[in-house]
C-alpha cells in the first residue's frame, strides 16, 4: 500500500492505496462518487473522463498513486460550475442523452472543449469529441447541445482560454507529490502449477477439425542444403523445436503429435503459451501441416494456429521453404493486438528460425542449444555478431592465404 | 479488468531512477504518462513486479531552447505541444502532429518520450520525428548518450534501451523559415491508431529533403534523400511509385493494398507541404 494524499472535488483525502488501483476505482469504491462511469477500462470509450488539474484524463488509465496532490474534479464536482450549468441545460434541451451511461465524461470533455474552442464548428467538435463513444449513438444532440453553449459563450464576449489554463509542464496530476521509494520488492512467485497442468492435456485433432484463421500470411526462407537433407529434418520434431525460439518441448512429443511451451517476448509483453500440435506430412508433395493450439497462462490468451510448410528444391543445394501461416488469437492479447503487429513478429520469428535451421543444417555447435526467446534486440545482436564474424573469418583467410575456398 | 499487483516507486530525480531502473532481481516498468502502457497493464500483457513513475523528475519536463536546436523533456505532455508551451522551432511541424495524436484527454497524460520508448509503429512521434532528423537522449549510470532516431526503435514495442537507461529528452533541429513539411495519417476511426502514416519535408536551406513511411507494422521506412522520390516538378503526382513501392517491399510491407494506402497517405502529405 502507498499513502496518497489528494484533492477530490475541493475535498482533501488522505488515504492508502494499492499501487495498481486506477484513479476511477479509487473515487468510486472508496469515495462513493460512482458518478464517473466505467465502460472499457482500457482508454478506449471515455465515459471514465475526469478532471485532473483542471484539464480531462481518463481516470481508468490513470493510477491513484500518479495523482498525488493533484486535484481532481468529478462529475459530482460540476454541480456549481457555470459551464456544467450550461452545459446540463443544453443536454436537457437537446435530448443529449438517452441511457445515460457515457452523459459524465460528455460532460467533461465537453466542458473542456467549451473553455478551449475557438468557434463552435461542427466538424471541429465531431473530431475533438472522437475520444468519448456514445453507445446509444446520440451524437446529433450531443454534438448541438456542445456547439450551442461554445456559441452563447462566445457571442456574450466569453472568449477561449488555452489549455484550459493549465501552464504547467508534463503529465495532468504529476510534479505534486513527494518522491516515494521502494523497500524490499518481493519478487512475485508466478504460479506455474496451472500451467504444467495445461501442458499436458492434449488437443484432439477433430477439436482442430473446424475453425477458421483470423489473419493469415505467407512467408519464405531459402536453406544452403540439398531438398531431402531439410525434409528429414522437418521431420525431427525435437530438433525443429530446438531452432524455434523460446520453444521447448514436454514428454508428450512424437512424430505426428507435439506438446510444450513457446515463450514470447516483445517489449515489455511476454507470454508463455502451453499447448499441443498435430503433424501431418507428405512425402510425396515435400509438404507437411502444423495445427495447434495453445494459451497463455498468465493473461489466459489462446491462439490457433496452422503452418502449411511445402519444400521446393532451387538447385542441388538449395531449397526454398514456403510458409503459410493462419491464426485466431482471443482474450486480452486479441483485444489489444492489430494483426499487422502479429505480422511483424511472426516474420521475426520465422527468421531466427531460419538462421538456427541453416546453422544446424551445417552441423554448427552454436546452435547446439535451444534457441532462447524471441527478443528484438538480441536478433539485432546476433546478426551483428555474425556479421563480425564472418568479416573475422575473411580476414583470417586472407592472412593464411587461403582466399580461395 | 485490473493490473496484477505491483510496487510503485516515484524517485525525485534521474540518478534514483536509473538506479531502480537497472534491479535485475525484479521485473521493473518505467511509466510517465501511462497512456499506452495502462492499457497493457490492465489487460495484463505487462506483469511488472515494479512500477517506477519519471513524472516527479523536473530535469524531465524542461524545455531547452538552442540557436540551431530544441531539447524537449521526456516528460512533456502532447497537450504542452499542442498548446504552445514549447517553442515552435519547426514551422509549426510538432504542434500539428500533437494536436492530432489520440484525444485531448489522452493528451494531457502522454508524453512525447513515453511514445517513443513505447515504440508502437503507429504511434505518431516516431514517424514525425523521424522526418524532422531529431536525435534521442540517452541517460544510463555511467554517461549520457545520444542516437539518431532512425537507430533508436529496433521493431514493435523494441527500442535500443540498455536495461538502466531512460530517455531524457529529445533533441530536434530548427528548420529554417523557408522550409515546408506536411503530415497525413490515415485512421479507420478519428483518433485511433493510424492505419498509415505519410511524413514529407523539405528544407533547402539545410539541404534536407526527407520522406517518411510509417504505421508499417514495424520501424518507419525512410527516405533519407527523397529528391528522386519526389521529382523535379515537388508535386504529389510527380511521386516515383515505383521507388516508393520498391522501398516498402524491401522493409517487409509487401501487400498491395497496404502499399497503396501508405502512398496515397504519402502523396496527400506532399501536397500539405506544397500548401494544398
Amino acid at each position: 500500500m502507498t499513502a496518497v494524499s489528494l484533492t477530490i472535488n475541493g475535498r482533501t483525502v488522505n488515504a492508502e492505496v494499492e499501487p495498481r488501483t486506477h484513479l476511477a476505482d479509487f473515487i468510486r469504491d472508496t469515495q462513493n462518487l460512482t458518478g464517473t462511469h466505467l465502460g472499457c477500462e482500457h482508454g478506449v470509450c471515455g465515459a471514465c473522463t475526469v478532471l485532473v488539474d483542471g484539464v480531462p484524463v481518463r481516470s481508468c488509465i490513470t493510477f491513484a498513486v500518479t495523482c498525488s496532490g493533484a486535484s481532481v474534479t468529478t462529475i459530482e464536482g460540476l454541480d456549481n460550475d457555470d459551464v456544467g450549468a450550461e452545459l446540463r441545460a443544453a443536454f436537457s434541451r437537446e435530448h443529449a442523452l438517452q441511457c445515460g451511461y457515457c452523459t459524465p465524461g460528455m460532460l467533461m470533455s465537453g466542458r473542456d472543449l467549451v473553455l478551449r474552442a475557438q468557434t463552435p464548428d461542427e466538424h471541429g467538435i465531431r473530431v475533438a469529441m472522437s475520444g468519448n463513444l456514445c453507445r446509444c449513438t446520440g451524437y446529433v444532440g450531443i454534438v448541438r447541445a456542445i456547439q450551442s453553449v461554445i456559441a452563447g459563450r462566445r457571442s456574450r464576449g466569453i472568449g477561449p482560454l488555452p489549455g484550459a489554463g493549465r501552464t504547467a509542464l508534463g503529465p495532468a496530476g504529476s510534479g505534486h507529490g513527494q518522491s516515494v521509494g521502494t523497500g524490499d520488492v518481493a519478487r512475485r512467485a508466478v504460479s506455474v502449477g496451472a500451467g504444467e497442468a495445461a501442458a499436458a492435456v492434449s488437443v484432439q485433432p477433430e477439436q482442430l477439425a473446424d475453425w477458421t484463421p483470423q489473419a493469415s500470411f505467407d512467408q519464405s526462407f531459402v536453406l544452403h542444403h540439398a531438398i531431402a537433407d531439410v525434409w528429414n529434418f522437418f521431420g525431427d520434431t525435437a530438433a525443429v523445436a530446438m531452432c524455434l525460439p523460446g520453444a521447448s518441448l514436454s514428454g508428450d512429443t512424437g512424430a505426428r503429435h507435439v506438446a510444450g511451451k513457446m515463450r514470447i517476448k516483445v517489449g515489455p509483453i511476454a507470454a508463455e503459451f502451453h499447448g499441443s500440435a498435430e503433424i501431418d506430412r507428405d512425402p510425396a508433395t515435400y509438404s507437411g501441416k502444423i495445427d495447434g493450439s495453445g494459451r497463455d497462462q498468465r493473461n489466459n490468451t489462446a491462439t490457433r494456429g496452422a503452418i502449411r510448410y511445402r519444400l521446393l528444391a532451387v538447385s542441388e543445394n538449395t531449397t526454398k521453404v514456403e510458409l503459410n501461416v493462419g491464426y485466431r488469437l482471443t482474450g486480452p492479447l486479441a483485444q489489444f493486438s492489430r494483426s499487422d503487429l502479429v505480422h511483424d513478429i511472426a516474420s521475426r520469428l520465422i527468421a531466427v528460425f531460419a538462421q538456427n535451421v541453416e546453422a544446424r543444417l551445417g552441423g554448427s555447435e552454436q546452435a547446439a542449444a535451444p534457441a532462447a526467446e524471441l527478443n528484438a534486440s538480441a536478433l539485432f545482436f546476433s546478426v551483428l555478431a555474425d556479421l563480425i564474424k564472418a568479416r573475422f573469418r575473411r580476414l583470417c583467410r586472407m592472412a593464411t592465404g587461403r582466399s580461395g575456398d | 479488468m485490473k493490473p496484477v499487483r505491483f510496487d510503485y516507486a516515484r524517485p525525485a530525480d534521474l540518478a534514483a531512477a536509473i538506479a531502480l531502473g537497472r534491479r535485475d532481481d525484479v521485473v521493473v516498468k518505467v511509466i510517465a504518462g501511462g497512456q499506452s502502457l495502462g492499457p497493457m497493464l490492465n489487460l495484463r500483457l505487462i506483469q511488472p513486479d515494479l512500477l517506477v513513475d519519471i513524472t516527479a523528475i523536473a530535469e524531465l519536463k524542461r524545455v531547452e531552447e538552442a540557436a540551431d536546436s530544441i531539447t524537449i523533456g521526456s516528460c512533456v505532455t502532447h497537450a504542452d505541444i499542442e498548446d504552445g508551451h514549447v517553442p515552435d522551432v519547426t514551422c509549426g511541424a510538432l504542434r500539428a502532429v500533437a494536436s492530432g495524436i489520440a484525444y485531448r484527454a489522452v493528451r494531457n497524460r502522454g508524453t512525447i518520450g513515453g511514445s517513443l520508448v513505447h515504440a508502437d509503429p503507429s504511434a505518431d512521434w516516431i514517424s514525425a520525428l523521424t522526418a524532422l532528423g531529431a536525435s534521442v537522449i540517452i541517460h544510463g549510470a555511467q554517461q549520457e548518450r545520444r542516437v539518431p532516431i532512425e537507430g533508436f526503435m529496433a521493431g514493435v514495442f523494441e527500442t535500443d534501451l540498455a536495461s538502466g537507461e531512460l530517455v531524457s529528452g529529445i533533441q530536434i533541429p530548427r528548420l529554417s523559415s523557408a522550409a515546408r513539411w506536411g503530415y497525413y495519417k490515415t485512421c479507420r476511426k478519428t483518433g485511433e491508431f493510424a492505419h498509415a502514416i505519410g511524413v514529407y519535408l523539405e528544407d533547402p536551406e539545410r539541404s534536407v529533403c526527407r520522406a517518411v513511411i510509417g504505421a508499417t507494422g514495424g520501424k518507419p521506412i525512410v527516405f533519407a534523400d527523397a529528391n528522386a522520390l519526389v521529382g523535379a516538378g515537388r508535386s504529389p503526382g510527380a511521386l516515383d511509385v515505383k521507388l516508393a513501392r520498391d522501398g516498402m517491399t524491401a522493409h517487409g510491407l509487401t501487400d498491395p493494398i497496404d502499399q497503396q494506402i501508405h502512398l496515397a497517405a504519402l502523396r496527400r502529405a506532399i501536397a500539405r507541404a506544397n500548401g494544398s
